[in-house]
């Protein structure tokens, strides 16, 4: 976990050149720019896939980072909740004609409650235990989506009729989904600093570093550690409506693999685990070369960009476990300094 | 009622292989205290190794087990030293972290060598084991008489040897043990390789019975925790009751309830476990917080 140094916070300028807690900073204003300028500069139509699922990942990472990073609550399941998100607005717009733009809030409210469900079954649970019921519950749920063949198209998995048009949410436009994916990643990267600034995010850091210290300071571990598995899952199933639009074809056996998991909780763990910055850096970093190497090397090499960044987590684990987000705070001079 | 007999008598058989598979994490989690993520991919590996034996040599993968179980130990003993040890000291989420980039490292590598496709090997006994009504798999009942003969002399070693005693020592207090003269650090190593070589074992007594692909661990580590939960952490006669619980209950509710589900069953197990017996049938006390040194 990174040490954040509160309270020098006081007495540093009004916007800070690199990344503090609960604030917005020089170094977030000008990577957000980047970001739009890379939208805008309209690169070959092969960079913006790479481009828009690069900010689908900060986004995702940065949801996961909720549960995990903030709450300690380590998820490898969190794929389950993409996936209901992504059936949920697909379902609905299939058989219902509902438009995504409301179905996606439909799937994130359900992956909300699956989110609590899984927080409130594993209430007791600890450590490894917790890790390895997220894992289970996943697959409980894949199992489920993949027998389910009436609703959720078994095995087959369902498609999207490639109709474009505004009202369905389906554009030829590569622009207009990197547009959507980088509004969806800056929403939750404003999240995460708001509950950063709030009582309830230092609730959810009580809760990680001492449940008990938590509870008999007044803290309700059980409410705070549901209330961020319902909020971090509800953004993760809103990620999870917008991918399907974008991708526009389900597949359970990929949409609720525990690949997906892992690479949710990865993202977070390289760029800096209970940090803002650290999902988006992580995503930054390992989204766009694990595409790349996917896209170069095709089908023969099937696992390549995942042994790439696993044996990247190894390293960064055991010898710089506060992750990028670390190394860009000993960038910073000043308060490095005091 | 032959039914019913023919799968309870299976279930056990079944159960007693899934036991023989946790003995390895029985004493690097249960006794250690080590989160091992990988454990699966470690059984993976093994299976790998015994199906090359019988490609390349053909013979039987019992007879892999010469090889298999020493090359085990040594993948034990080099997976400790390059990342277990280094993360021992560190917060509980580095060694959960390490692992778990350990076992999808594993897992692609060996996507990338093997693909994606399902081995196996021909079955070892032309003929199943026929008691009245009855039939068994000849590999199972092997299967369980390994298993019965491991446990034995896995609970010898832990509770006459010296080296049984100085890995329990060294777990109740590392600081103490090394105090009288107990090499911590050593015993860590042979215990975690130990652990290891067990999964080298299992993967030989398995692979007749079981194909083996590149995610087959993930299966496998999942039923590994629950019996080892279930069991009591570090108890091996509790992974082998344990191991012959979770077995007849996937063989009765696989015929009774819901075979389309059968593979969810397993999930659904572990958290019905998970909820109600955190720790475990023989019931040590806190064990659900093992793993989580502050």
């Amino acid at each position: 976990m990174a040490s954040f140094d509160r309270a020098s916070s006081a007495r540093s300028p009004l916007i800070p050149l690199f990344p503090q807690w609960g604030r917005v900073s020089i170094f977030e204003l000008a990577l957000i720019l980047t970001c739009i300028a890379l939208v805008v500069v309209r690169l070959p139509t092969s960079f913006q896939d790479v481009l828009l699922l690069t900010y689908m990942f900060a986004g995702l990472a940065l949801a996961w980072n909720i549960a995990g990073g903030y709450a300690g609550l380590i998820s490898f399941g969190h794929a389950a909740f993409f996936g209901v998100g992504a059936y949920t607005s697909t379902i609905l717009y299939l058989n219902l004609g509902l438009t995504p733009w409301i179905g996606l809030w439909v799937g994130g409210l359900l992956a909300a409650v699956f989110g609590a469900v899984l927080a409130l079954v594993c209430a007791r649970l600890r450590g490894p235990f917790f890790i390895l019921s997220t894992l289970a519950f996943a697959e409980v749920v894949r199992l489920g989506a993949l027998n389910w063949v009436s609703l959720t198209g078994g095995p087959e998995g369902l498609s999207i009729p490639p109709v474009s048009g505004y009202a369905n949410m389906v554009f030829t436009s590569k622009a207009i989904y990197a547009w959507i994916m980088l509004s969806y990643a800056v929403a939750i990267y404003a999240v995460t600093k708001a509950l950063e600034a709030s009582r309830f995010g230092y609730y959810l850091c009580a809760i990680r570093d001492d449940e008990d210290a938590a509870a008999a300071a007044g803290v309700n571990p059980l409410i705070g550690r549901t209330a961020a598995m319902a909020l971090s899952a509800g953004l993760t199933g809103i990620g999870g409506s917008l991918f399907a639009q974008y991708f526009l074809y389900l597949d359970p056996t990929f949409l609720i693999s525990p690949e997906l998991s892992f690479q949710f909780a990865l993202l977070p763990a390289v760029g800096g685990l209970g940090t803002a910055i650290g999902p988006v850096l992580g995503s930054l970093l390992i989204t766009p070369l694990s595409e790349l190497l996917r896209s170069h090397l095709g089908n023969a090499a099937a696992g390549l960009h995942l042994v790439i960044y696993s044996a990247g987590l190894i390293v960064v684990m055991l010898y710089f476990p506060g992750g990028l987000a670390a190394a860009i705070a000993k960038l910073d001079w000043r308060r490095r300094r005091s | 009622m032959t039914a019913f007999s023919q799968l309870l008598i299976s279930g056990i058989l079944i159960g007693s292989i899934y036991a023989l598979m946790s003995i390895g994490l029985t004493l690097v989690f249960g006794v250690l205290r080590v989160v091992n993520f990988a454990h699966g991919e470690f059984l993976m590996l093994a299976m790998y190794g015994a199906w090359g034996i019988t490609q390349v040599l053909g013979l039987n993968p019992y007879w892999g087990l010469i090889a298999i179980v020493p090359a085990m130990f040594l993948f034990g003993a080099i997976v400790h030293r390059l990342i277990v040890q280094p993360a021992l000291d560190k917060p509980h989420l580095v060694v959960v972290f390490a692992t778990m980039g350990l076992s999808i490292f594993m897992q692609n590598v060996a996507l990338m060598a093997m693909s994606a496709d399902l081995r196996d090997v021909p079955p070892v006994f032309a003929q199943s084991v026929i008691i009245g009504p009855l039939y068994f798999k000849a590999e199972l009942l092997l299967g369980f008489v390994v298993t019965l003969v491991c446990t034995v002399a896995l609970q010898w070693i832990i509770r006459k040897t010296y080296l049984g005693k100085a890995i329990r020592a060294t777990v109740q207090d590392g600081e103490a043990a090394m105090l009288m003269g107990i090499p911590v650090p050593h015993i860590f190593l042979i215990t975690f390789a130990g652990g290891s070589a067990l999964v080298g074992l299992a993967a030989c007594i398995m692979l007749p019975l079981f194909s083996v692909f590149p995610t087959v661990g993930l299966n496998f580590v999942l039923i590994a925790f629950v019996i080892v939960v279930l069991g009591g952490m570090g108890s091996i006669e509790g992974a082998l009751l344990g191991g012959i619980c979770v077995g007849v209950v996937q063989s009765l509710s696989g015929y009774y309830i819901a075979p389309a589900f059968g593979q969810m069953f397993f999930f659904i197990l572990f958290l019905l476990v998970m909820i109600f017996r955190p720790n475990g049938l023989l019931g040590q006390k806190g064990a659900a917080n093992i793993g989580m040194n502050s």
